[in-house]
């Protein structure tokens, strides 16, 4: 290369740039292959048995005629496996039922066959009898004295509660009452505080269900080699503990189990679990020695996928007349349906909420979870944290019209600032909260309009218009729950200077692959096309703890720039070496090595690379990194600096409300959200914005309807997702808070837009018509009761455990 | 699992016809109901499954005499975009507007709308209230032979007509509308698109000085099929529309209608709905 050949490059850089999603084209094209279109040679399809009755005793099962049907492979039963071993975060829950069915979704009996018709056919076939139990219904159901028990202790042939080793677990060992978890959390003087309260509000909330509906719904496909390694393709959000745990239910070394996740058609927290059907479908795999796959139909995914937490919750709040809170004490119920699954800890988040999101002296919050016969929650994008926004920032409403303080000024008078340590121990070391608020209100002329609708509450016509705030703090930093909260990366540059980014996080359609290529990029000066990523293979990719808490971005960007960083170091001081300058005055753009100062190019970096490779000192880069977060594990008090950092955002809802029919339009949604920094503008306004439509969803219509046990609407024709009419339009801004721990400065955002819009809605209806609803969801019949005054407030008599 | 031993696909009229009357025939149109509803195993197959969308002639909106009459297998969507329609009654193709989606708009037809004979049927309502009349084809001895039957005696419970079983349901016809002529349909459902009707109302006449005359209202999802309702009717008729009509009007509706329960909706709320916007339909029509 002589002087006059050598490109000069500028600097440019990738951050804050509208990047398409890698996956964007095969999706968009329906290329993509998701585990509904993949086939394993030599394949069966499986299929399970639920159950008929809502709370049992199973007197005997028949598979006799199943098991007969030709073109079935294999009919097993709680019998059949008897080594099964429990599942959950509670191991109250066998996957296979044999003496007892809890719920409608209990699985009874599985079938493996040539075919879905054959193995459907084959279910119709299998007899079971059953004997009816008293149904719990509901929560208040559960804690009554003398409720039915839903996981009683077994007896003995005297009919005396067996006696167990300690540590059985619950599912053999049962439970004397049917509480199935509880939390406290208490810090400051709740006695002082309310003493100096001028003003208390008291009110009960009331959470309902709704479910994820992921286009692609739940499957798996499980295989044993000859060796008896498990290999399944799965759909999970956490790859590395599922194998843990699957290697624990059968007892085999971890290592022979390997999971392969492709492509994932949605998430949003219904796979962060083990469940029934997988188990059953290794137990299937097994049996039959062949690989087996089982998807769920429509209707199973509504009935037996998880769904979020419902909740009746009892918020008291308390403020002084010039606006200071003072106290905050909340009682809740959580309806755990009939076994633990992720929904029952959503208190951890919950009472982050309740504690930190405003400055309040005292807090005391209090969780019971109780085993129903209904279906059992999960997590779910926002973690509880909906739930508990719905009932905190409609208080703050409430006492700011009590103290006739402007709703704005109020949260500003008490919202969190960076550097705040708060009673439950996290560190706000970044916090745009305040910008975010007083941004979302300018933005959407809230003050202005807030005044005019309560002056135009009583003009003429039907339709009132209506404009609320709510904010949240949520997670942005991880969360750290499990030992390590990190995730590894290992990145390789070959002969052309092209990258395999091999990561351990997941990529379930949030957009994960294409913001680390993304960082990566930044790092080494190299086109995103460039990047190649693996990201779905346990036995290629580091570990990483999973796809939750909006971490992924904050967690597996740091560890991709640690790794990009190292592989940096490495190129430079070769280019260094070779020709024959010092590395701190080299930099690497636009796929060359370039003098820092002025750009000028050294080396095209594809050509340093086969320069290395080709050499008698043969080398190649490839580096590795773990990144774990700055957080600490809660203390036994639910204290600590959990998170490495905190998001935050304010979203102001505008509703149009028909008082004729309840009908409420949401026309206009304005958030602001703190992200510490924007990287990909394209993926994260299309994550706010499918966010913002889930919790719309959440807020006006979707309602999975169980009454006593029985899910009435399994079906898209009666469980309403929002259409693409019903969308309001959108104005999305972002505070850059530059978070100092964040990659590049970013804080994760994942679950952020879906938590504030139930609460801005029923706050902007009570703008709209000055009646304030306290549950959800705000369909049209609902919200026509609550206007005509038809409604009875929920209603629940705090229960303290003695 | 299906039970179908035949498979026919007739191209003509009196071949569908001959194949009907030899009995046991399940008739398949867009199947944007059947399929769902035999999937679901709430209706059976007949051992022949008879696809009428190849016969010559069932499709289409036309000018017969003094009435239009639109073909069985015209699409929602066909009606919807039908130029004869939007000038005569375009009250059909607002209804044919609130639809499903379009999708099932291009599959759907009006014949299959109204022989699955739902009491929530979008286009049954606005018939209904045209004073629609249901042509009905046989072949019983040989020949083609021909009737006609008002829409509203059609229905005789969910899922359930008067239809004979040799008979297919050729066209509909609807008498030209007469001058001063006014119609008005509404749908309630929670949201825009694909939504069942909780309720929908049909509200025509011949408004005359300030009056409705020769007045037809008719309600969908209020009872076993969609039922007209006299007495909001009577309560119309020859009266002046002003603010006392309308209230007696709304509250006759609402004391005639006797709905149910469902996941839906409850009863008193559709009875609120019936009386809400029946009222505010004819408002609509006296400020118009
Ligand atoms: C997602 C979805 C949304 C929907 N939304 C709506 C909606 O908003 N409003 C609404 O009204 N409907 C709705 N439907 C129902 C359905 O689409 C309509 O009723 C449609 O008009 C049926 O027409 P088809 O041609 O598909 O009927 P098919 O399913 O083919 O037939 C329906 C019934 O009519 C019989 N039949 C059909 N044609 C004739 C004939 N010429 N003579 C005698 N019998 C005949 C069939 O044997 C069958 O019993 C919806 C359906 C789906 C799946």
């Amino acid at each position: 290369m002589n002087a006059a050949e050598k490109p000069v490059i500028v600097a440019d850089s990738l951050i804050g740039q509208r990047i398409q999603k890698k996956d964007a084209p095969e999706k968009a094209a329906g290329k993509t292959r998701y585990i509904q279109d993949m086939v394993v040679p030599g394949m069966l399809h499986a299929k399970i048995l639920r159950s008929a009755r809502v709370h049992a005793r199973i007197l005997s099962i028949d598979t006799s005629a199943a098991k007969a049907l030709p073109g079935v492979h294999v009919v097993i039963t709680a019998a059949d496996v008897p080594d099964q071993q429990p599942i959950g975060v509670a191991r109250d829950h066998l996957p296979l039922k044999g003496e007892r069915v809890r719920s409608l979704r209990d699985e009874i009996a599985a079938v493996a066959a040539d075919s879905e018709e054959i193995a459907e056919a084959a279910l119709r076939l299998i007899r079971v009898e059953y004997e009816d139990l008293p149904i719990v219904a509901g929560p208040e159901d559960a804690i009554k004295p003398g409720a039915p028990l839903i996981h009683p202790a077994p007896l003995d042939a005297e009919g005396r509660p067996k006696t167990l080793p300690p540590k059985t677990p619950v599912a053999f060992a049962g439970k004397a009452d049917n509480v199935a978890m509880r939390f406290d959390y208490t810090h400051g003087d709740l006695a002082a505080a309310e003493a100096e309260s001028d003003v208390v509000v008291e009110d009960t909330f009331q959470l309902h269900y709704v479910t994820h509906c992921c286009m692609g719904v739940s499957g798996v496909i499980a295989e044993f080699d000859a060796s008896g390694n498990l290999l399944m393709y799965s759909n999970t959000q956490v790859p590395f503990l599922h194998k843990r745990e699957f290697a624990e239910y059968l007892d085999i070394d971890p290592a022979r189990v390997r999971i392969i996740q492709p492509p994932i058609g949605g998430g949003f927290g219904s796979k962060l679990d083990i469940y029934p059907f997988e188990v059953i479908c290794i137990f299937l795999a097994r049996a039959a020695k062949r690989p087996v796959k089982m998807v769920f139909t429509r209707e199973e995914e509504f009935l037996a996928s998880p769904t979020r937490q419902p909740v009746l919750l009892t918020l008291r709040s308390g403020c002084r007349k010039d606006g200071t809170l003072t106290f905050r004490q909340v009682h809740t119920l959580h309806d755990n349906g009939a076994y633990t699954s992720w929904g029952a800890t959503t208190p951890f988040v919950m009472m982050q909420t309740f504690s930190s999101l405003y400055r309040v002296p005292a807090c005391d919050y209090h969780t019971t979870v109780v085993y129903t016969n209904n279906p059992y929650a999960g997590s779910f994008r926002g973690y509880g944290n909906l739930q508990a926004t719905f009932a905190i920032e409609q208080h703050m409403d409430m006492l700011a019209e009590k103290i006739g303080m402007d709703p704005l000024d109020f949260r500003l008078k008490n919202a969190q600032d960076a550097g705040e340590v708060t009673g439950q121990g996290m560190t706000f070391k970044s916090c745009g909260f305040k910008e975010c608020l007083t941004t979302a209100a300018e933005r959407s002329d809230y003050r202005r309009k807030h005044a005019d609708n309560i002056a135009n509450r009583n003009a003429r016509g039907p339709v009132k218009r209506g404009i609320g705030i709510a904010s949240m703090l949520h997670v942005g930093g991880g969360a750290k729950i499990y030992p390590s909260d990190g995730c590894g990366t290992i990145l390789k540059l070959d002969d052309f200077a092209n990258v395999t980014l091999i990561t351990g996080a997941s990529e379930i359609g949030q957009g994960s692959e294409t913001v680390l290529s993304q960082l990566v990029c930044e790092e080494l000066g190299l086109p995103i096309s460039a990047v190649t990523v693996v990201n779905n293979d346990t036995a290629i990719t580091p570990w990483d703890v999973g796809v939750h808490a909006s971490r992924t971005t904050f967690i597996a960007g740091n560890s991709a720039i640690g790794a990009a960083r190292m592989a940096k170091a490495k190129i430079l001081a070769a280019a260094a070496r070779k020709h024959d300058c010092d590395e701190a005055s080299l930099d690497l753009r636009g796929g060359f090595v370039v003098k820092a100062d002025s750009g000028e190019a050294v080396v095209e970096l594809a050509r340093l690379m086969r320069s290395l490779h080709f050499s008698d000192k043969a080398e190649l880069v490839m580096t590795t990194f773990y990144y774990e977060p700055p957080s600490v594990h809660q203390d036994k008090g639910f204290k600590g600096d959990v998170s490495a950092a905190y998001a935050w955002a304010t979203q102001v809802v505008e509703v149009e409300v028909d008082t004729d029919t309840g009908i409420v339009k949401m026309t206009k949604v304005t958030g602001t959200h703190d992200v510490g920094r924007v990287l990909n503008r394209l993926g994260l306004e299309g994550q706010i914005e499918g966010g913002v439509v889930m919790g719309q969803g959440y807020a006006l219509t979707e309602n999975l309807i169980v009454e006593n046990g029985v899910t009435r609407n399994p079906n898209f024709r009666d469980y309403k997702l929002v259409t693409a009419p019903e969308i309001p339009e959108m104005d999305i801004s972002f505070v850059e808070s530059m978070d100092g721990e964040g990659p590049r400065g970013a804080k994760g955002v994942g679950e952020a837009p879906s938590i504030c819009i139930a609460a801005a809605a029923a706050n902007a209806i009570y703008n709209a018509t000055g009646v304030r609803i306290f549950g959800l969801p705000f369909t049209p019949e609902a919200v026509y009761r609550a206007l005509r005054g038809v409604t009875s407030k929920p209603h629940w008599q705090a229960w303290k455990p003695e | 699992m299906t039970t179908i031993e035949r498979y026919a696909a007739p191209k003509s009229l009196d071949e569908a016809l001959g194949i009907l009357q030899q009995g046991e025939v399940t008739i398949l149109a867009g199947g944007t109901d059947l399929m769902p509803q035999t999937r679901a195993g709430r209706i059976a197959f007949k051992p022949t499954l008879m696809n009428i969308r190849d016969v010559a002639g069932l499709s289409g909106v036309v000018l017969d005499g003094d009435a239009l009459r639109i073909g069985a297998l015209t699409t929602i969507t066909e009606v919807l975009d039908d130029p004869l329609v939007k000038e005569f009654v375009p009250v059909l193709a607002e209804a044919c507007d609130h639809f499903a989606s379009d999708q099932i708009r291009n599959a759907g037809t009006i014949g299959g709308n109204i022989n699955n004979a739902s009491p929530a049927g979008d286009t049954l309502v606005p018939l209904i209230v045209l004073d629609a009349e249901v042509e009905l084809a046989s072949k019983p001895n040989g020949s083609v032979t021909t009737r006609c039957m008002p829409l509203a005696e059609y229905f005789t419970g969910p899922g359930r007509t008067r239809r004979a079983a040799g008979e297919l349901l050729t066209a509909v016809r609807i008498p030209l509308p007469k001058p001063g002529h006014v119609a008005r349909f509404y749908k309630f459902g929670t949201r825009p698109a694909l939504d069942i009707s909780t309720i929908s109302i049909g509200i025509a006449g011949v408004m005359r000085d300030g009056a409705l005359s020769d007045t037809r209202v008719a309600f969908g999802a209020v009872a076993p099929t969609p039922v007209r309702a006299k007495q909001t009717e009577a309560a119309l008729e020859g009266r002046r529309l002003d603010q006392s009509t309308i209230e007696a009007a709304a509250n006759a509706a609402r004391d005639e209608v006797n709905p149910i329960d469902d996941v839906r909706a409850t009863a008193w709320y559709r009875k609120e709905l019936i009386h809400n916007m029946t009222k505010r339909m004819l408002d609509h029509v006296a400020q118009a």
